[in-house]
């Protein structure tokens, strides 16, 4: 109902001109002027290679950008103004712009670019991200095709990646979305995605945009509606991600958006999880996630202190949130050395698991829960470094195997803490 | 002679007995008015109760850190702690209300008074509560964010700024209370200039090499620990 | 009426292409001719056009449907005699529709007494009158034309043991344009045709007159000296006629060919086509502006070519592969229609009979820059018949009326020189002149009436063109000018209906007056002029300041 008012007269009359379409390509910017030149001409030219004869539009749904990102993306329009020097198009190939705010909002954007697809009817969108300097044109079709070929409702996508990257992701992000809801989704909330326009239509009815979504994590709800709407999904290998983002100060901002997100779904989502047990392999496609092994030097001795520093600084703070067994062992860790430093597959688990009931409890603002478990994760990636300090590819993947089972197999204990104090 | 004693004797007791038969019926009227107070004013604390619990008071107040306050000093929970001072306020009120019937002239000024600095006790009460409050969610913030950014002594700065923010509620409410209200805010004024000044002092003029050092430490150690050995969380 | 004496007739002419074996037979044997096609100058008077263009009626033993000749001063004795011919001319220009025949300039057939003798040894006179060589590896860079049935541009002669050079069939060898009796030779035969009174020549395969090694043997400037010689000829001699020359090149390489108006006077705009037919099933007017785009400057005396089909294959030689195999999909599926690099097909069957996409593509031809040409039969819709080899399919007899042979012979159906179409969509019961003229809306009678239009203005024979590029690439529109005189001209590319905003502030104050019905739009003021188009619908307004 509010969608009428949600687009302004002028982008709608931009969709009016492209009419129908197959393929969309939905691109959120926000002063991206440095690299988004170069990713729309990837984009261009995956569609141009991989879809030569679909229609297909570019939608950019920009923050306020004040360096002229949107205009470098709608002068790289393919029609008979604008012909492509050195590629060749049978079709105009649109690339439209349109500013949803006066500052970046991942949930306003998605909302722009679902909106855009149902109005024009495309049969498979994706979403891409407008910093991936890695970005390949097979990209594209990697993320399109299983949509527009085989019926999938989602498609997302697996990296090689450093075997230390995103352990946020293998380390909670994963293995409890995995445990929670039933399906090995590495990757369930990453910036580029594709989905078929029946869940884009299906997560804009629902309206979910008034409460908070408009910041943290939208990706991750929109993978959690496809989860819980039985919908179909698959993966697929792109390439290397990015590594631009090598910045650990931005563990904070991180949580809140995944492990925010995350935590903040499960009380109006619990019918759907609390019933089930295990969970079951997604469809793969492009090889299995590789992983690089080079040598990375870490700074261990910071993450040590760093997690003893919060355990003892937050012990009130923990006091509200964790069980006095749990807070006890972790105490009892942060006085080990660096050597023998280990916090087990286990606690680790019961940790999450009473953070999550303790966030849905509010025992103290979910804000604030969400930063003290920053302290408690870095702990954990320390001791995850030191367990796969020579690793084999699939060493890692066989211990990211065994603490995800170890998520599945505490679930009961996540039940038994969500429903006490009720 | 005796007989003028007994007489003045007998005089005076019926002087007594009539202003005693004068006064009982206002003293009744007190104890009346009393009992009522205390039915009324009881009815009152239950149904606060009630109503507290509904609205899970006591959580509100764990969060403001009052109810670690209040079972430090063994006393009971915020709930009953206000259902309590709600009835012993309204019984206090009928009271004195009995006691202004009684008629004794000064204490109705008294009495009057009284009724006019309710309100300002309630407000003073409400500010405290939710200066306690926000002490205790800032105090935990700032905790957290010097925890994360790995800044030393992360509780002295916690408590520092618990302190700052319980101070100045302190003020706020002498001022309300009309209690040495110039003194308090002159003094916080004081206290928060001084240490602001000082700490100018200290950083602008003698500590300069101590805090130019300490400063370098701080920048120059963050940039190398940021810069590399960092792992993408994502 | 008498012809107009304006030396540029050619750029307000509508021209009608046949050949005359398929029009109508008047003695009997199954074959049309030249009385018959007479007979029928009426309805073609009727249906508006005003010059015919006829394809080769010469002696040839018919082995490339009469582009192998065998004689150039004759007529094929099935199609009549040159008597025959004379006095369908003159019925032609009695109703002021002039003629244009065909000069195959760049081959005859091995039959011609010319290369009867070439070939007979090495010292015959007329020997360099073709192009010989005794190895098949000379002008490597030359490519093959009839893809499908030649290896080799070279054919070995047993007779005279060399081997000589054909661009075409084996049987068609080429001209040695090097010799200047050959030259001379060919002034002659165009002075024979002009003194009968024909208006102009069709040249035929004009790029690969002229080889030289080291080149692709196309387009080459010895090629353009040579023409260049014939028009002057025909200026000093015939003033009025006119050179049309038929080039299958990319526009850049076409310009050439008109020279400082000192060559050719028109030349088809074979790119074009394909781009037409892209652009609607793309429904994207991209193909379609960016060809035009690229289509160069010509001189103020000369004129382009325009047509949806020919005799010929619907040729995919100037597009990308990417295009050749999306037209290859959308519109020859079945692989027999495939010829040449080419499909081939009628205009209706391959606009699937819809009259709405036959009536815009006709709109199209009519309203872009060039002079039109109609094939025969596509007037009234004629099918076509894939399963008569090579391009015979789209060759078939012309459908008078649905009684016995189409009305058009009164031969025994067997002894027509190629089967009527008898499918129940196109067959001759269904698709044919007399039904159509009856019908009130018919195909035919639409033409008439878009033919009517054209020719009621100069505007777009002679004007110049303007594009707009609307934001819904769906349509293609643009703006004709002559002048004082202006048409717009919009076209919905699209199977579904569109809206469109056009920005004509430079025409701002005028009316736009629909032309067929004649009826008044709003004024074009400061806003952008809001059109809504139904699926394949076209407009033409003239725009009117008043």
């Amino acid at each position: 109902m509010a969608e009428e008012n949600f687009l302004t007269d002028d982008f709608l009359r931009q969709l009016m001109n492209v009419g129908e379409v197959d393929i969309l390509v939905g691109l959120p910017t926000h002063n991206n002027a440095k690299t988004v030149g170069s990713v729309v001409q990837t984009i261009q030219s995956g569609i141009l290679h991989g879809f030569p004869r679909e229609r297909a539009v570019i939608i950019n749904a920009d923050g306020g950008s004040r360096d002229g990102t949107p205009e470098l993306v709608t002068g790289i329009s393919i029609d008979d103004m604008r012909p492509a020097s050195n590629l060749n198009s049978l079709r105009t190939l649109h690339s439209i712009s349109t500013t949803y705010g006066n500052s970046p909002a991942s949930g306003a954007a998605l909302r722009t670019i679902l909106a855009a697809a149902e109005l024009l009817r495309a049969k498979a969108c994706v979403v891409m991200s407008p910093e991936s300097a890695n970005i390949e044109p097979e990209w594209l079709p990697k993320l399109l095709r299983p949509i527009y070929d085989d019926g999938f409702d989602l498609v997302t996508p697996t990296y090689r990646r450093h075997k230390f990257e995103g352990q946020l992701i293998t380390n909670l992000v994963y293995p409890m979305t995995r445990a929670l809801y039933g399906l090995r989704i590495r990757e369930a909330y990453s910036p580029e995605f594709g989905f078929s326009s029946r869940l884009g239509s299906q997560f804009l009815a629902q309206n979910a945009w008034n409460d908070g979504t408009e910041g943290a994590g939208v990706e991750l709800l929109f993978t959690l509606a496809a989860i819980t709407g039985r919908s179909r999904i698959c993966q697929s290998f792109l390439g290397e991600k990015d590594s631009v983002e090598r910045r650990g100060a931005d563990l904070v901002p991180a949580l809140r958006q995944t492990v925010g997100a995350l935590f903040s779904t499960m009380e109006p989502a619990f019918p759907a999880w609390s019933a089930i047990t295990g969970s079951e392999p997604t469809p793969t496609t492009g090889a299995d996630q590789e992983v690089l092994l080079e040598p990375l030097r870490v700074n261990r001795k910071r993450l040590r202190n760093m997690f003893s520093t919060g355990v003892v600084e937050l012990g009130s703070v923990f006091q509200a949130i964790l069980s006095p067994s749990t807070q006890a062992e972790l105490q009892r860790i942060a006085l080990l050395g660096e050597e023998d430093f280990h916090y087990p597959a286990e606690l680790w688990v019961r940790t999450v698991y009473e953070f999550a009931a303790s966030y849905q409890k509010s025992v103290i603002s979910r804000d604030h829960i969400i930063q003290a478990l920053a302290p408690l994760f870095r702990g954990r990636v320390l001791t995850f470094l030191m367990e796969n300090r020579t690793a084999s590819a699939r060493d890692v993947e066989n211990n990211i195997e065994s603490l995800c089972l170890e998520f599945e197999r505490l679930k009961p204990y996540l039940l038994e803490m969500w429903k006490s104090g009720e | 002679m005796r007989e003028m004693i007994i007489s003045e004797l007998s005089q005076a007791l019926h002087d007594i007995a009539r202003g005693f038969a004068h006064f009982l019926p206002r003293l009744i009227v007190m104890l009346i008015l009393a009992a009522v107070g205390w039915v009324i004013a009881y009815v009152l604390k239950v149904a606060l109760r009630s109503v507290l619990r509904l609205v899970k008071f006591d959580k509100l107040s764990e969060n403001a850190g009052a109810s670690q306050l209040l079972t430090k000093a063994a006393l009971p929970s915020a709930t009953e702690m206000l259902s309590r001072f709600v009835f012993w306020v309204s019984w206090l009120g009928f009271i004195l209300l009995g006691v202004s019937v009684l008629g004794i002239l000064g204490l109705q000024e008294q009495v009057a008074r009284f009724f006019l600095f309710l309100p300002r006790l309630f407000v003073a009460v409400f500010i405290m509560f939710f200066g306690l409050l926000a002490a205790s969610f800032f105090s935990r913030a700032a905790l957290l964010a010097a925890v994360n950014a790995n800044v030393p002594s992360p509780r002295i700065l916690s408590l520092a700024v618990r302190s700052v923010i319980i101070v100045f509620v302190l003020s706020i409410v002498f001022e309300e209370l009309g209690l040495a209200e110039e003194t308090m805010l002159v003094a916080f004024g004081i206290a928060f200039g001084a240490l602001m000044f000082g700490l100018a002092i200290a950083f602008g003029m003698g500590g300069q090499d101590l805090a130019r050092r300490f400063l370098e430490k701080k920048i120059i150690r963050r940039k190398e620990e940021e810069n590399h050995d960092e792992l993408s969380p994502l | 009426m008498p012809l107009n004496s304006d030396p540029l007739w050619y750029k307000d002419a509508i021209i009608y292409q046949v050949h005359v074996r398929t029009f109508h037979d008047s003695n009997g044997d199954g074959i049309g001719d030249f009385q018959g096609l007479e007979e029928k100058l009426d309805y073609l008077q009727e249906l508006g056009i005003n010059a015919i263009w006829l394809m080769p009626f010469f002696p040839s033993p018919l082995r490339d449907d009469g582009y192998d000749i065998a004689d150039y001063n004759a007529v094929h004795p099935s199609y009549g005699t040159l008597e025959d011919f004379r006095k369908f001319l003159e019925s032609a220009h009695d109703r002021g529709i002039r003629v244009i025949i065909e000069l195959v300039s760049n081959h005859t057939s091995d039959q011609h007494p010319w290369f009867q003798e070439s070939r007979s040894s090495r010292d015959n006179p007329r020997r360099d009158w073709y192009v010989w060589s005794d190895t098949d590896t000379r002008y490597k860079g030359a490519r093959i034309i009839f893809l499908d049935t030649e290896k080799s541009n070279w054919a070995w002669d047993p007779i005279s043991k060399s081997f000589y050079w054909h661009r075409f069939f084996s049987h068609q060898p080429d001209l040695n344009y090097d010799n200047p009796a050959v030259r001379e030779q060919m002034w002659n035969v165009m002075k024979f045709w002009l003194e009968i009174g024909v208006d102009a020549f069709r040249l035929d395969a004009v790029p690969y007159l002229v080889e030289r090694e080291g080149t692709n043997c196309e387009n080459l400037p010895e090629t353009h000296d040579v023409l260049k010689e014939l028009r002057r000829k025909l200026d000093e001699n015939f003033p009025g006629r006119m050179l049309l020359a038929e080039a299958n090149q990319w526009p850049a390489d076409l310009r050439p060919y008109f020279g400082n108006g000192d060559e050719f006077h028109m030349a088809f705009h074979f790119p074009l086509m394909p781009r037409m037919f892209m652009g609607l099933k793309l429904e994207d007017r991209k193909p379609i502006t960016e060809i035009l785009q690229q289509t160069p400057e010509i001189p103020p005396s000369c004129q382009w070519s325009l047509f949806l089909r020919n005799h010929d294959e619907l040729t995919l030689e100037m597009v990308t592969n990417v295009e050749r195999d999306y037209m290859y999909d959308t519109y020859a599926a079945n692989k027999t229609m495939r010829l040449n690099l080419g499909i081939r097909r009628r205009l209706a069957p391959l606009l699937a009979n819809d009259r709405r996409r036959m009536e815009l593509m006709n709109g199209m031809l009519m309203s872009l820059p060039g002079t039109p040409i109609v094939y025969y039969g596509d007037e009234i819709g004629m099918g076509d018949n894939i399963n008569l080899g090579d391009r015979n399919g789209v060759r078939t007899p012309m459908q008078w009326n649905g009684e016995s042979n189409a009305g058009f012979s009164t031969a025994a159906p067997e002894r027509l020189y190629a089967p009527l179409i008898q499918d129940p969509v196109y067959g001759y019961p269904a698709v044919n002149a007399f039904r159509q003229r009856a019908s009130e809306h018919s195909l035919l009678n639409w033409m008439r009436s878009i033919i009517a239009v054209r020719r009621s203005t100069a505007v777009f024979g002679r004007g110049s063109i303007e594009f707009l590029y609307p934001a819904n690439h769906r349509i293609l529109a643009y703006v004709r000018q002559l002048g004082n005189e202006m048409v717009l001209a919009v076209n919905n590319l699209s199977s579904t209906a569109q809206a469109v905003e056009l920005d004509l502030r430079r025409y701002k104050g005028n009316i736009l007056i629909e032309m067929f019905g004649k009826n008044l739009f709003p004024r074009v003021g400061d806003l952008p002029y809001l059109l809504t188009l139904g699926p394949y619908q076209f407009y033409w307004f003239r725009l009117r300041r008043i």
